[in-house]
């Protein structure tokens, strides 16, 4: 299934060579040079690119119009201002916020973010390691026998938030309390005592495991 | 009294008047006071006593002493050619029409004759001797004495003698009665001058005190409120200054904004003008990347790519930094985990130091360390200093981030085993950091936090810790 994204950018260069480089990387890209009709062109795509200094218009507010009439469409900002003045402004409407120069590829891997945590992108089956994960089914599959791999309510959670956030990495706290809905407590054993059960499940070799990894100090990470 | 007269909508010819003016009016009226008052309080007193008394004539029988001399004399006057038992008879007469008196009349030969009452005469043969004391007696004595020699002219050597109570003629004619309600009235007239003159700076210190409150009051801007010109007096003038005072900060202000509006604009369009070509160079850098290149163009690619993004981090530092110092950052210092954040940063950061193949040593301990800080600020902090370490200490391959005390003191300590800080003497080092540090020692002491750069053996190592000692913000 191919993303449509709604690409917001006045600058004529800049517009060509993002919109030619989401096409290449197989994304359905709609290009308008102002956010005047921002609003129409928006109903059928997965995920916004909005650049803050348009003309007409600016950015933020065509961002906070999109996101009080589409809630669920994912917008990633895109600005050539300085960040510590739109940082606050910006991540109020918008989910994800990247500065102008950017590297096209941080670019791409922050779309893919953002349309996998929306669930835009909902592959039909995702391979990750030795597994098959059908998301759409819940379903998950062990590729070396072949059998469905069945987990408890919590352990499902915790894989799904981080396939949701594939590639990244997640704090215990995030983890916890996206998963607990409640404020993570320091010296929590409960967060450790799941990934261990999850991992026993998931993994070849849960003492070295290789699908949900270990990022000391920090959290964990899954790879694609 | 003035106080009365500002009740009216426009202000009276009193109001007008400076408070000098008036404080005068009132320092006359008390020189007036003394003068005039005095007079008007007898005035005022005779006239109540006639409103209150007005057959005053019934009380005071037998009129004053002059007419009570004048009528007698003038009685002694129609006894001319009188026989003795027909003066007898008047006498009676006249005892009747003076019933509290002592009458008695001595014929021409010195004898005593009718005494009514009794005795009254005191001598029965009158000498020269006799009328002498008698009359010494009765100068200005009491009883009032009056002698008239009885017939026309008064030329008889007969006489008689009517002698009153002082107090019966008196009765009713007296100042001296009238006394106590002077005094009283001068005193009520003193009390009411005091009470003006209190009234008079009361009223001033009213209007002070309301003043002051005014310029103490403070609006959401900030600025005191415009008062109200109640009157064009001294005070009244002080008012008008102030309320000429809070417009001219009003404009200043709204002038202040306007600037600091121009100034963020003139920012932003700054950087946007800056970071569109170099996006734009990027994008080509990109293409020409995928183009085949010999091994030389590759690595210029690579250094051009380095270059811009170094750059378009210069120009959000340059301009982060000139919105922060001109007070258009607002820190909002909240309670905040710092570990927590710590972690949430280097979560962000490790793709990247896995990329440039730095190991990231990260051991913080699970219980919350609450500082104030700015979130934000707090991660921009650490996203300089984590950047920093990229671009200057990437060939320590090492990042150690952890918690240490000192002195019973948790301090965040960022390590890094790059060439340290001293060793890039005009190399990239030293000078590419200075911005982004000079944000970094600004967000830190404006969150109340100090930090503190050491230059290991191999490496820096950076400590962050609360400040509780100077200005401390964060206490």
């Amino acid at each position: 299934m191919t993303a449509t994204l709604l690409y917001i950018e006045d600058d004529r260069e800049i517009g060509e060579f993002v919109s030619g480089h989401l096409e290449a990387g197989g994304y359905k890209v709609k290009w308008l040079r102002s956010g005047d009709r921002a609003l129409e062109e928006a109903q059928n795509c997965d995920l916004v690119i909005l650049d803050v200094m348009l003309p007409g218009l600016d950015g933020f507010t065509v961002g906070q119009r999109l996101k009080k009439s589409l809630p669920a469409l994912p917008i990633l900002l895109l600005s050539a201002r300085t960040a510590i003045d739109d940082k606050l402004q910006g991540l109020q409407f918008a989910d994800d916020y990247v500065t102008k120069p950017f590297h096209p590829d941080e670019l791409t891997a922050r779309i893919e973010v953002l349309l996998r945590r929306f669930g835009s992108i909902e592959t039909e089956c995702l391979p990750v390691k030795h597994l098959l994960v059908y998301e759409r089914e819940n379903r998950i599959v062990n590729r070396d026998t072949g059998e469905e791999i069945a987990l408890s309510g919590k352990q499902f959670h915790i894989f799904h938030y981080l396939l949701r956030h594939l590639n990244q990495i997640m704090t215990k706290e995030q983890i916890y309390e996206a998963v607990w809905g409640e404020s993570y407590l320091e010296g929590d054993k409960t967060l450790m005592v799941h990934i261990r059960y999850l991992r026993e499940k998931i993994e070849r070799n849960p003492a070295a495991p290789e699908i949900i990894e270990t990022v000391r100090g920090i959290g964990y990470r899954v790879r694609a | 009294m003035s106080a009365r007269w500002s009740k009216g909508r426009k202000p009276g010819w009193l109001a007008r008047q400076s408070l000098l003016t008036r404080y005068l009016l009132i320092v006359l009226g008390a020189f007036l006071f003394i003068p005039i008052i005095i007079p008007l309080a007898s005035m005022l007193y005779m006239l109540a006593q006639l409103a209150m008394y007005p057959d005053t004539t019934g009380e005071m029988k037998y009129g004053g002493a002059s007419e009570v001399e004048s009528a007698w004399h003038a009685e002694a006057g129609k006894m001319e050619g009188l026989t003795p038992e027909e003066i007898d008879i008047r006498i009676r007469a006249l005892a009747d029409q003076y019933p509290d008196a002592s009458l008695f009349w001595v014929d021409e030969e010195g004898r005593t004759r009718l005494e009514l009452p009794e005795g009254a005469a005191g001598y029965e043969q009158w000498t020269a001797d006799s009328a002498i004391r008698f009359m010494k007696a009765s100068i200005n004595g009491d009883p009032f004495t009056v002698v008239s020699f009885l017939g026309k002219e008064n030329g008889s050597t007969a006489f008689m003698v009517l002698q009153l109570p002082r107090s019966e003629l008196h009765a009713a004619s007296g100042s001296a009665s009238g006394t106590p309600f002077i005094v009283g009235f001068i005193f009520l007239m003193f009390a009411f001058l005091a009470a003006v003159s209190l009234l008079f700076f009361m009223h001033i210190r009213k209007r002070l005190l309301a003043l002051q409150a005014a310029m103490s009051l403070r609006d959401d801007h900030g600025l005191p409120a415009p008062v109200e010109e109640k009157r064009q007096d001294e005070i009244g003038g002080l008012e008008s200054a102030f309320n000429g005072m809070v417009e001219q900060l009003k404009v200043g202000r709204l002038r202040q904004t306007e600037e600091e509006e121009l100034r963020k604009r003139l920012i932003s369009n700054l950087s946007h003008d800056l970071r569109t070509p170099l996006t734009v160079m990027r994008g080509h850098l990109y293409t020409l990347k995928s183009e085949p290149l010999t091994d030389k163009g590759k690595e210029a690619v690579s250094v051009l790519e380095h270059k811009t993004e170094g750059l378009g981090g210069l120009i959000d530092n340059l301009l982060s930094y000139t919105l922060m110092t001109s007070g258009r950052y607002q820190l909002s210092l909240e309670p905040q985990d710092v570990l927590r954040l710590t972690r949430q940063s280097a979560a962000s950061w490790y793709p990247v130091w896995e990329n440039e193949g730095i190991e990231a040593d990260i051991s913080l301990p699970g219980a919350p360390l609450v500082w104030k800080v700015d979130r934000e600020g707090f991660r921009r902090v650490l996203d300089n200093l984590f950047q920093n370490v990229v671009r200057h200490a990437a060939e320590g391959r090492y990042i150690g981030i952890r918690l240490g005390h000192r002195d019973g003191q948790s301090i965040l300590v960022i390590e890094d085993r790059g060439p340290g800080l001293n060793a890039g003497n005009g190399h990239g080092a030293g000078k590419g950091a200075g911005i982004g540090l000079a944000i970094v020692e600004y967000l830190l002491r404006e969150m109340g936090l100090a930090w503190q750069r050491e230059s290991l053996e191999q490496g820096t190592r950076i400590l962050i810790y609360e400040s509780n000692t100077s200005d401390g913000a964060g206490v």
